[in-house]
């Protein structure tokens, strides 16, 4: 009789799990019903953010979801929207595991018919994988953080025009604004390189290392992991010569680890020049190194406001996240005038969109390709109270 | 002498020559960089082994008495660094300490082997005592949801954020010049990680060959059903075993934390792989065994960043595993495994 009751309870559970499964299952049909949906805009309307929200990228990931967030809760908090309000669906897309949970989460924003447009997601990688399924629920989705150049060129990492779009500038202009810094300015001539061996990281790492090679400049080149933290190996091997190293990493406590050490080894004395993916005051905090980084307007009130609110930590890296929010949220709003919307309607809004200012502090529209439209980098270097001071 | 022992001084024998041919193959190529350099890598990569011979330590311990393969190890060594680093916050941080640093780090110290000691016994109670007696599979697969209990707990209290221990800050950025200030650079924290390694292995030696909790551990290792018909509680026995491996866990957290500074959630995953792979080269069961392995393993790491690249470190390191266990399957001190028939 026991075993009966037990067998009939399991019976049961794996067809209530099959039930569920068969009801959550990302059909193609369930996905271009969703596609092509008109949605009735009611008093709440869906964004997904697209981030790594746990994993080794969870640092980047969080920031971009805490500023999405602080973008949503203030839009929610006005008094002019006080009829609607904006929600966000979460997809943790692990950066740095597999991009499979990208796709994972591209897939299920698109079966949402609720979600109008997406934030995200945060690698080159993840937009890489995740773009068939974006286009296949016609979504918009705007990333505050995916540089790679390529992913705007309509062919070399395939075709997303008019569905990818990002706030940030690509590595194109990174790489000799970087070059150009280090031969003209500091007019240095032994530079050591590290990347990180992300697609990110090496891709900057080949741009400047060609560009200061073909200006003569002396280049070693050397990797590390995103995982490493004894960096004694790779320092005792650089030489004391070396006027920069340049490391165009994604993770700023590993740059604060890779500098002390390079202190405690004795060779303080060099330079570093880090990337965007390094601007992270109170993270990064050598003394006298370079960064270079797409503009955020740190004395605009909003990042001061949101620094105030998170222990004076402005999470920069994850402002450009706020903007992407305020690039959909503002699609949606203008798409939503009639009381309903539909995908298309929200990507042909975020092709137009024109704001005025935005707290990168440079107006915000978007080129054919979706690449945004004059943004430049900026380079900065770190005092010694740990603020970035733009310098070029 | 007994086979066995024959077999491991041989072994070790063994290991030496090739080590020795290393040293002058690594020496010839790198001409440029000559014997400081091969010297320095070697005292980066005991620096580094020292700590993963501490975390092959629980797992060696555990394996030895319950032919478990405790995967949490490596979290729970992550939880004593957050520990330690609590502590540290508590206690004014590493530029302004409220007390004398050496008084700081002791409890750091302290308050990380004892903490992490009793997360090891919660792991124990809850997580594997109920599967004492369950096929082999079992233990195995809640050891790896301790795991990622773990880590994700972790996420949810600390964050995602990095934590900064700023060692250099807390201890000093100096260090003892070997051979010249042209010569081998070692820092005090160096130092500090390699002597307290090693007094915690002997401490630990020490506690199995001559108390009686020891003797204990080894009776239940022996023969579990025997040693409780002598009279001695296996299960307090397989307790204090979590606790003692876990509390060296915690040591080497917090050790990681002063010496690289920074730690997070995710910290655990590959230094456990690591701490085991030492433990199974060196022999798992084996205490000196765990400790040579982590030595050897930090070695290797040390020497392919520098010859080689940091592209193919891991690849090296796990690379020479699959050697030794090819060539070594019980590892370089381990004892081949006798069936009971």
């Amino acid at each position: 009789m026991r075993k009966f009751v037990v067998a009939a309870l399991l019976a049961a559970g794996v067809a209530a799990l099959a039930s569920a499964a068969l009801g959550s299952t990302k059909s193609p049909a369930r996905v271009s019903s969703a596609a092509s949906a008109v949605v009735n805009c009611g008093s709440t309307r869906t964004i997904g953010v697209a981030a790594p929200i746990t994993g080794p990228a969870s640092f980047i990931g969080q920031q971009q979801l805490r500023w999405s967030k602080y973008y949503v809760k203030n839009w929610n908090a006005q008094k002019a929207n006080r009829k609607q309000k904006i929600k966000i669906i979460q997809g943790d897309t692990q950066l740095g595991v597999d991009t499979a949970f990208a796709v994972r989460v591209a897939k299920s924003f698109a079966s949402n018919s609720k979600v109008l447009g997406v934030v995200g997601p945060a690698g080159s990688q993840e937009v890489v994988a995740s773009t068939s399924a974006y286009k296949g629920g016609k979504l918009a989705f705007v990333s505050g953080s995916a540089s790679r150049t390529t992913l705007t060129d309509g062919h070399t990492d395939g075709n997303r025009r008019g569905y990818f779009y990002r706030v940030v500038p690509n590595d194109s202009i990174q790489a000799p604004t970087v070059a150009n810094f280090i031969t003209k300015k500091l007019k240095v001539k032994r530079v050591y390189i590290i990347d990180d061996q992300e697609t990110y990281s090496q891709g900057l790492a080949n741009g400047v290392q060609t560009r200061l090679k073909a200006k003569g400049v002396s280049v070693t080149r050397n990797s590390i992991s995103q995982n490493d933290t004894d960096f004694s190996s790779v320092i005792a091997k650089i030489p004391n010569s070396t006027q920069i190293i340049y490391i165009p990493w994604q993770l700023a406590p590993q740059a604060q680890t890779f500098g002390q050490q390079l202190r405690g080894a004795g060779k303080g004395r060099i330079k570093l020049f880090g990337s965007d993916g390094l601007f992270a005051p109170g993270q990064w905090k050598i003394t006298g190194s370079y960064d270079s980084f797409f503009p955020v307007n740190s004395a605009d009130k909003v990042v001061k406001a949101y620094a105030k609110a998170h222990k004076g930590d402005g999470e920069y890296f994850g402002a450009p996240s706020y903007v992407a929010t305020q690039v959909v949220v503002g699609a949606i709003t203008k798409a939503c005038k009639d009381g309903k919307a539909t995908r298309a309607e929200v990507r042909k809004l975020v092709a137009k969109t024109k704001l005025k200012n935005s707290i990168l502090g440079l107006p915000v529209s978007f080129k054919a390709g979706g690449d945004l439209k004059g943004g430049g980098f900026g380079i900065y270097q770190i005092q010694s109270n740990g603020s970035f001071k733009r310098i070029g | 002498m007994s086979s066995t022992l024959r077999q491991q001084l041989g072994n070790l024998a063994g290991l030496g020559v090739a080590l020795v041919a290393f040293m002058f193959y690594a020496v010839y190529l790198s001409p440029t960089q000559g014997w400081t350099f091969f010297f320095q890598l070697s005292v980066n990569g005991i620096i580094l082994g020292s700590l993963y011979g501490l975390i092959a330590l629980g797992y060696t311990m555990v394996y030895g008495i319950l032919k478990l393969l405790n995967f949490a190890h490596g979290d729970v060594y992550m939880i004593g660094a957050f520990i330690g680093f609590g502590v540290l916050t508590l206690l004014g941080g590493p530029l302004n300490p409220a007390i004398p640093v050496a008084l700081l780090v002791v409890c750091m110290f302290v308050v990380a082997m004892v903490g992490s000691g009793f997360l090891g016994l919660a792991i124990e109670r809850f997580a594997y005592r109920p599967l004492r007696d369950a096929p082999r599979i079992a233990p195995l697969i809640s050891a790896l949801g301790v795991a990622f209990f773990l880590e994700n707990s972790a996420l949810l209290l600390f964050g995602s954020k990095f934590r900064s221990y700023d060692g250099f800050d807390l201890i000093s950025y100096n260090g003892i010049y070997l051979g010249g200030t042209n010569g081998v650079f070692v820092q005090y924290l160096g130092v500090i990680v390699i002597v307290g390694a090693v007094l915690l292995m002997l401490a630990l030696l020490g506690l199995v060959r001559w108390t009686r909790l020891g003797k204990a551990m080894r009776a239940v290792s022996f023969d579990r059903e025997g040693a409780a018909m002598m009279g001695i509680d296996p299960d307090r026995v397989i307790a204090a075993t979590f606790f003692i491996g876990s509390a060296l866990a915690g040591a080497a957290g917090v050790m990681f934390g002063l010496l690289f500074s920074q730690i997070y959630h995710l910290m655990g995953f590959l230094a456990g792989l690591k701490g085991f792979t030492a433990a199974v080269v060196g022999g798992i069961g084996s205490i000196p065994g765990a400790m040579l392995g982590g030595l050897l393993v930090g070695l290797i790491e040390s020497w392919a960043k520098g010859y080689l690249s940091g592209n193919v470190s891991d690849l090296v390191v796990f690379g020479i595993l699959i050697g030794v266990m090819l060539v070594r399957p019980s590892g370089l001190l381990g004892t081949p495994a006798l069936q009971k028939v």
